[in-house]
């Protein structure tokens, strides 16, 4: 088994889960596990947000690389995949070859829902929580639609904004708007509901999940690096917030 | 009222299943994991339990339901937990801190601000909950295995 097979299978898969929006004790672990199940000596590996390093020993040489991993999104359908063909090929169910064939396959694939059904979703889930919130039928509509406007201006700015706690705090700023909008040429909504509804889509359920699952597998500087990116998400859309209701003062 | 909060539950984390791009199968899991934790977290305070009780409580239940699954379903137990703790998620109490900010309230918005993170905290450590079970259950698992090899 050639050692840049193995190599290459490990990376591609370890960063195909980082990039997902993967936990780093999941990237070491996949990758640890591949180069162990195909034979090569004294596997380490290493994982941050950020970067992938991993080296092993094969018939008495020495390898090591590291890749860099500066986007990322939120596609746990990939991971779940990457993982079913890591666990796979480690029972000995696929060979090698077919397992780097498979990851380069998914790493193809395009995300399982199209995008306008992303936003749909965005705009549901908005609409939903402010009524679970507290909120009458008739927030209903309007928060959907400040939802809607957070997503489609978070995707929209980021295209040319690649500063991800800006853009985070324009879109929230911009739900923010539409709904004082609402609120202004229709007294009889309630600006907290519509305001809560509007800013569930930036809530970092990821990143916070990820840093206490990293935290809890012992990979501390992981764990606290996404604490604090969920914190600054929160932030921002404090601030956001803040600046809306001081219009309404 | 119960029944239009189970609905609105389920269809909230449904959405951030989609939201999250998580596999068609496990999607109706993920918004089974929501409902079940909006039920006990509306059926607790019946009981007399305060919010960062029930909080606790019911993210205790959907951590443990979204490792119960991925053991299941064979998927990593993300899939489910992210969008299960949604409906739990302390949106007006957080609202009404920076309210309170805005207008010079400086006592009362930390008040708010300490409970919103209480309640945050409740939920982090009902997800570090159910990740510790499950690991104490691999644990014993592993070490009854490696008792019959020896």
């Amino acid at each position: 088994m050639s050692a840049d097979l193995v190599m290459d299978t490990c990376l591609l898969a370890g960063t195909m889960i980082l990039k997902s929006g993967g936990e780093t004790y999941r990237t070491e672990e996949t990758m640890t596990r591949i180069a162990q199940a195909a034979g090569m000596d004294d596997v380490n590996s290493s994982a941050t947000p950020t970067s992938v390093i991993l080296s092993f020993r094969c018939q008495g040489q020495d390898h090591t690389r590291m890749v860099r991993t500066p986007k990322r999104t939120t596609n746990l359908n990939k991971i779940t995949l990457v993982n079913d063909v890591s666990r796979r090929f480690v029972s000995g169910g696929i060979t090698l070859s077919e397992a780097y064939r498979t990851l380069r396959e998914i790493d193809q694939k395009k995300p399982v829902y199209p995008k306008w059904m992303q936003h749909m979703a965005a705009a549901t889930a908005s609409g939903a929580f402010s009524m679970l919130a507290g909120g009458t039928w008739l927030d209903l509509g309007p928060s959907a639609l400040a939802g809607l406007t957070v997503n489609l201006s978070m995707e929209y700015f980021e295209r040319f904004v690649h500063m991800k706690f800006f853009t985070e705090f324009s879109a929230a700023l911009l739900g923010g708007l539409v709904a004082l909008l609402f609120v202004t040429f229709f007294p009889q909504l309630h600006m907290s509901i519509l305001i809560i509804g509007a800013m569930l889509p930036l809530f970092p359920g990821i990143a916070i999940t990820n840093s206490l699952r990293d935290l809890m597998a012992g990979d501390l500087v992981a764990g606290v690096s996404r604490g604090v990116e969920a914190m600054l998400t929160a932030v921002s859309v404090a601030v956001a917030t803040a600046i809306i209701l001081w219009f309404m003062r | 009222m119960l029944i239009k909060g189970l609905a609105l539950s389920l269809i909230s984390s449904t959405a951030w299943c989609i939201l999250f791009n998580v596999p068609v199968r496990t999607i109706l899991a993920g918004g089974m994991a929501g409902m079940v934790g909006w039920l006990v977290f509306s059926f607790l305070p019946m009981l007399g339990a305060e919010v960062l009780l029930s909080t606790l409580v019911s993210a205790s239940v959907v951590s443990l339901l979204s490792q119960l699954l991925s053991v299941l379903l064979r998927v990593p137990s993300t899939n489910f937990s992210v969008a299960g703790v949604i409906p739990l998620v302390p949106g007006s109490l957080a609202y009404k801190s920076m309210l309170a900010f805005v207008n010079n309230d400086y006592v009362g918005g930390i008040t708010l601000a300490t409970q919103t993170l209480l309640v945050a905290g409740a939920i982090a450590s009902g997800l570090i909950f159910g990740i510790s079970v499950l690991t104490i259950w691999k644990g014993a698992r592993y070490a009854g295995k490696r008792t019959q090899r020896d």
